[in-house]
């Protein structure tokens, strides 16, 4: 059965470096509840810092593109649209 | 413990813009608009109003240009940024006096001095077992509240032990707390002073304040300008920590730094191997000559920590040089002329460079992730490339607390010598208490592994990646 939300976080040197390091870690820090419903994959960069006024770091959430993006903005978003 | 918050973000956004100017060489006609641009009008502000914001960004650019945060004059209050960058290229070194950490005095909160406080918890009992038991009176009543007098408090904790509502809360000063030697402290007007006599480039202070008003002097100015000068040969010498610090293998590290215009690329890890062959040697003539320890000496803050605060182990410190030193001694030697660039996690290797002839400047990973993204070069989409001076794996350990330690002890083993290992694994009050004592406690040959930062140099003050993640590279580049 695939998940319901399918995440992938910009490992780019932007997003990398702007704040996206830490959510490297996200798939072992999900809470119990929305766990098994989320399925991250890696990706190299969405090419979303290149615009101008760019928030980095970014998220893809399904087809949603989370700009400024924190761990626990995700989780949020999440468990809102579950 | 390095993790990532807004303050850190502000400062690596403020990096990437500076960086941007720098390599477009539109330094001088947009660097005053930094603060401007970073805190643009009717945009939120963090502290008081955006004009606060803008001050503070202002600092920060200063600073990253290699000086102090603090005013020497009254002009210096509006100097414009621009004359400072012109400033940063005429004065080059000299800039740099003895500090290296400095306080933004725009940015530090001048937290509350009393270091406990009273909450609205209170219920103003009878009891009252708060003025009973405290031994400096510092306690009164006003309002059905218990009050601390901060000027009276000797911060002994007791008052929050004995109220029954727990109303009282230990309240730190995150940057005094940090600090393992007591180098920070309050001015007159309640902001923190940092006392160069004391400071031993730690950086742990810098990380904890949640203001982010503790900045090291950058030196990525210099850097860059180097870089850009066709005439000069530059060469990045990576530190063994570069493992994982961008998510991806060294090998694309060493091609983003070539396409970011550094000439050649050298892994430390290379000096590294130099100084656990002579630490060996050295530490086995010390133990056939009966002394009972001995301890590292590739951590700069901790050399700096005997140095200053307990020269009655300094005896027993390494004299062996630092991979650091090594490393760019085959550099000098390899590349006459070249500007030798150290790129690491540490703060206190800018202290170590410029006591040292065989090393130009410093720069975190932080700072060089800032570069890459202002050069607009992506590590992640990089080719792998082999660096110009590569190591083994015993160099590469050292990013890791106990690294160190373990290629002594192994090597000297194979001397026939046997040893314990006794790491400290992290610099605070705690351990620099137990390194007073050092010489006393210590009955069997041992060889004392000291890294500041917990976990050792991949969890220092400039790392950009989580050391979970950091560690699973370099375990990957240890096979």
């Amino acid at each position: 059965m695939s998940k319901k939300f399918k995440v992938s976080i910009c490992s780019g040197t932007t997003c990398y470096v702007l704040g996206g390091a830490q959510m490297m870690v996200l798939e072992d820090c999900l809470p119990a509840d929305i766990k098994d419903e989320v399925e991250v994959v890696g990706s190299s960069c969405l090419q979303k810092c290149h615009e101008p006024n760019a928030k980095p770091p970014f998220v893809l959430i399904n087809d949603y593109l989370m700009e400024s993006a924190s761990m626990t903005k995700v989780i949020d978003y999440i468990r809102e649209h579950r | 413990m390095n993790y990532i918050n807004n303050a850190a973000i502000i400062k690596r956004q403020v990096m990437v813009r500076l960086a941007k100017l720098i390599l477009d060489d539109t330094i001088q006609d947009n660097i005053d608009l930094i603060p401007v641009l970073m805190t643009p009008k009717n945009s939120e502000s963090v502290r008081c109003c955006i004009h606060h914001d803008r001050a503070v960004v202002r600092s920060r650019v200063k600073v990253l240009l290699g000086f102090a945060a603090a005013s020497e004059s009254q002009s210096d209050e509006v100097k414009l940024l621009k004359d400072y960058a012109a400033d940063a290229v005429q004065k080059g070194e000299d800039k740099f006096d003895e500090s290296i950490l400095t306080v933004i005095d725009d940015a530090c909160s001048a937290c509350i001095r009393s270091k406990y406080q009273v909450t609205n918890a209170c219920r103003g009992c009878v009891a009252r077992p708060c003025i009973m038991n405290c031994p400096k009176k510092a306690i009164r009543f006003e309002g059905g509240h218990a009050i601390i007098d901060e000027n009276l408090c000797v911060s002994c904790g007791i008052c929050e032990k004995v109220c029954p509502y727990h109303a009282i809360v230990y309240q730190p000063i995150p940057c005094e707390e940090a600090c393992p030697v007591n180098a920070i402290s309050k001015d007159e007007f309640g902001k923190e002073k940092i006392d160069p006599q004391k400071c031993v480039y730690c950086g742990k202070c810098m990380l904890a304040c949640p203001f982010g008003a503790i900045m090291e002097r950058s030196e990525m100015f210099d850097v860059l300008r180097d870089i850009k000068d066709p005439g000069k040969t530059t060469v990045a010498m990576v530190a063994p920590s570069i493992a994982g610090q961008f998510n991806t293998d060294f090998g694309k590290v060493v091609s983003a730094l070539k396409k970011m215009g550094f000439d050649k690329v050298v892994e430390v890890a290379y000096g590294a191997d130099i100084t656990a062959q002579k630490e060996t040697e050295e530490f086995v003539e010390r133990l056939e000559h009966k002394e009972s320890f001995m301890t590292s000496s590739c951590c700069p803050a901790y050399v700096q920590v005997v140095k200053k605060h307990i020269p009655s182990i300094q005896s027993y410190v390494s004299t062996t040089l630092s991979p650091m030193i090594y490393t760019g001694e085959w550099v000098s030697n390899q590349w006459p002329g070249a500007t030798r660039v150290f790129i690491g996690p540490c703060v206190a290797k800018r202290f170590e460079a410029r006591e040292s002839t065989y090393v130009d400047n410093v720069m975190t990973y932080e700072e060089l992730g800032s570069i890459f993204i202002a050069a607009g070069v992506d590590v992640v989409e990089c080719d792998e490339q082999e660096p110009d001076k590569s190591a083994s794996s015993v160099g590469r350990g050292f990013a890791v607390s106990g690294g160190v330690a373990n290629a002594v002890i192994a090597s000297a083993a194979s001397c026939g010598v046997k040893a314990v290992s006794k790491p400290v694994n992290g610099i605070n009050n705690k351990t620099v208490s137990l390194l007073r004592v050092l010489d006393k406690t210590i009955k069997e040959p041992a060889f004392v592994e000291v890294m500041t930062c917990e976990g050792g140099c991949l969890n220092g003050p400039g790392v950009t990646s989580s050391p979970v993640i950091a560690k699973k590279f370099l375990e990957k580049m240890l096979k």
